[in-house]
């Protein structure tokens, strides 16, 4: 399998992974932490590649840290979520650049890890992916009632006797793996448009959210094949043209979306007063 | 050559000047607005913002060199607010398309500067900034964007402050949302332009959050918090650049100063958290009766969500 073939089928692996815990992410609404997590990752990858040990592995170490200190700060008075999410992510890009300058002589270059480098991907790489994205499914499969019903009616879930943390946990576990896992291919600061581009377009056209499922990792798979061909097509970086791609079909569906709100067939709404129902 | 030295001597080199009085008007001007995008909750879209400007940079800087970044930052950072604005008005979902469209963004300048010669060099000094290398000549330029952006909130101070306290009836004394809106995401993006060229397009965004998130935990008087926003912010750009001298000069290591400048921020929201949380502020107390309402209550109610 030459490089080029490796790339494609990573891009699939990825994109249809990211594509399909994306739907969890974008219908909880857990966005920004999604975000604050990919950009948390950098200066992960950026330890362990300092200290030859495995760069998913650093990165999964970082993030974490980062959840735990995420999630303290977010449980502080007149604090939040948004602001402990924006700090850590800053924090950490910070202080990944810190270590890049301090420590000497390091094998990755930030670049790569900032906006991926899907043509140097290993096979281990893409064996990480693919089971990622087989234990994401997995855990849907086992637990898909007990997260559609958390995610769409928090109150009613905690009345119907169940505990929130359990399913919170391990949503944001899947979130994190797959943050890790989609980093060789679009990198620290692209992550997030591979994971929410595909489930935002996918809930703009199709109705439900098993629909939501399904389309996801198609749209995420499609916008990775697309991106690496366009990339070696017009020779641009092919982590941003993945991203471009998954964009490309956000704006598409967003134009769908408006297209039917348009009264271009509108039936007239039929008047029925009391008195009409009585005489029918 | 001692810490006191770097936070009092270093600042008599030129370029050691230039990069304070930069950092100290962005830090001043950040924390101001930053205090809005706290109460307004807009962490997410001034991150949007921040990486819009990103493209602008790049192609700025491809056109015209380090003179073309402002001018290329300032169009696409007012283009992006504008469509922030608009889709947030649409109802898309907001988290959702932000980081769409600011990763799109962030993308087409990826690609821009990846076809230029020197691309891993440029991408980092565009993404950590180059704030000991500002040329003279665009200091002035840098603190007019601040300017402006002060202006802008300053003169609406008082509109979107209740706007973000009461929504509805912000609309309803006849102010206009969407002009508020767009004026605050102006500034924001204002703010970042004259950051991105300093301290970076990935760094700007603590400068905006964490003094806004340091004045809530210090007080919980409303005409305080822009004070010691703008108070904190000043203090860590000074102590971030002479720590980041100090130790390049002093001790051989070769800090990065924007970087060092928000690890600053970083430490200093984290001891401020320490104290607020010895001191007993951050437990949830019971809203109190008297006219000093407590700011969550009136926020939760504005954004529809009992944090």
């Amino acid at each position: 399998m030459g490089y080029f073939e490796r790339a494609l089928v990573a891009a699939i692996v990825i994109g249809a992974g990211a594509g399909f815990v994306g739907a969890l992410v974008v219908l909880r609404r857990r966005t920004f932490f999604a975000q604050a997590l990919t950009h948390g990752t950098y200066p992960g990858a950026v330890a362990a590649a300092a200290l030859a040990v495995s760069v998913p592995l650093g990165a999964a170490a970082a993030s974490v840290v980062l959840v735990a200190v995420m999630a303290g700060i977010a449980r502080v008075r007149r604090q939040g979520a948004q602001v402990a999410a924006g700090i850590v992510l800053t924090g950490g890009f910070a202080i990944g650049a810190i270590l890049q300058a301090v420590i000497p002589g390091l094998p990755v270059r930030a670049e790569s890890l900032l906006v991926g480098s899907i043509l140097t991907v290993t096979d281990a790489d893409i064996v990480l992916a693919a089971s990622v994205a087989l234990i994401g499914v997995a855990l849907v499969a086992m637990f898909g009632k007990e997260i559609a019903f958390s995610t769409f009616d928090p109150s009613g879930f905690r009345a119907a006797g169940y505990r929130e943390w359990p399913i919170e946990l391990l949503v944001l576990a899947l979130i994190a793996a797959t943050v890790v896992s989609a980093l060789p291919a679009v990198g620290a600061i692209l992550a997030i448009a591979l994971i929410a581009a595909p489930a935002a377009a996918a809930r703009m056209v199709v109705p439900t959210y098993r629909a939501i499922l399904w389309t996801a990792p198609l749209i995420g798979a499609a916008s990775g094949v697309i991106g690496v061909l366009a990339s070696r097509a017009l020779a641009v970086a092919a982590g941003p043209s993945i991203v471009l791609a998954a964009t490309a079909f956000f704006a598409l569906a967003l134009g769908i979306s408006k297209l039917r709100g348009l009264p271009l067939n509108r039936v007239a709404i039929p008047v029925e007063t009391a008195e009409d129902a009585r005489i029918a | 050559m001692s810490l006191l030295d770097a936070l009092f001597g270093a600042f008599a080199v030129p370029f050691m000047a230039r990069a304070l009085l930069v950092m100290l008007v962005l830090a001043v001007v950040a924390g101001v607005v930053g205090v809005l995008v706290n109460l307004r909750g807009l962490e997410f879209i001034s991150d949007g913002l921040t990486h819009a400007v990103f493209p602008g940079l790049a192609i700025g800087l491809a056109v015209g060199g380090t003179a073309g970044l402002i001018p290329g930052a300032a169009i696409a950072a007012l283009a992006a607010a504008l469509v922030l604005t608009w889709l947030d008005r649409a109802g898309v979902t907001s988290d959702a398309a932000i980081a769409v469209v600011l990763t799109a963004t962030f993308s087409v300048g990826v690609i821009v500067v990846s076809r230029s010669d020197d691309y891993a060099g440029e991408l980092e000094a565009l993404l950590f900034g180059r704030v000991l290398t500002i040329p003279p000549d665009q200091v002035l330029p840098l603190v007019a964007v601040c300017a402006v952006a002060l202006l802008a909130v300053g003169l609406t101070l008082k509109q979107q402050l209740f706007r973000a306290f009461d929504a509805g009836g912000s609309r309803a004394a006849g102010n206009s949302a969407f002009v508020l809106d767009l004026v605050l995401n102006g500034a924001v993006a204002l703010v970042v332009v004259a950051a991105a060229s300093t301290v970076g397009t990935l760094l700007v965004l603590a400068l905006l959050i964490v003094p806004g998130a340091v004045a809530r935990l210090a007080t919980q008087r409303l005409w305080l918090l822009f004070p010691a926003a703008a108070v904190f912010a000043g203090l860590c750009a000074w102590f971030g650049l002479a720590v980041g001298f100090w130790g390049s000069v002093g001790w051989g290591i070769d800090l990065p100063a924007g970087s060092t400048v928000v690890v600053v921020f970083v430490l200093g929201y984290a001891l401020v958290l320490l104290a607020a949380w010895a001191g007993g502020r951050t437990r949830t107390l019971a809203p109190r009766a008297d006219d000093e309402r407590p700011l969550d209550d009136a926020r939760a109610v504005v954004a529809g969500e009992g944090r």
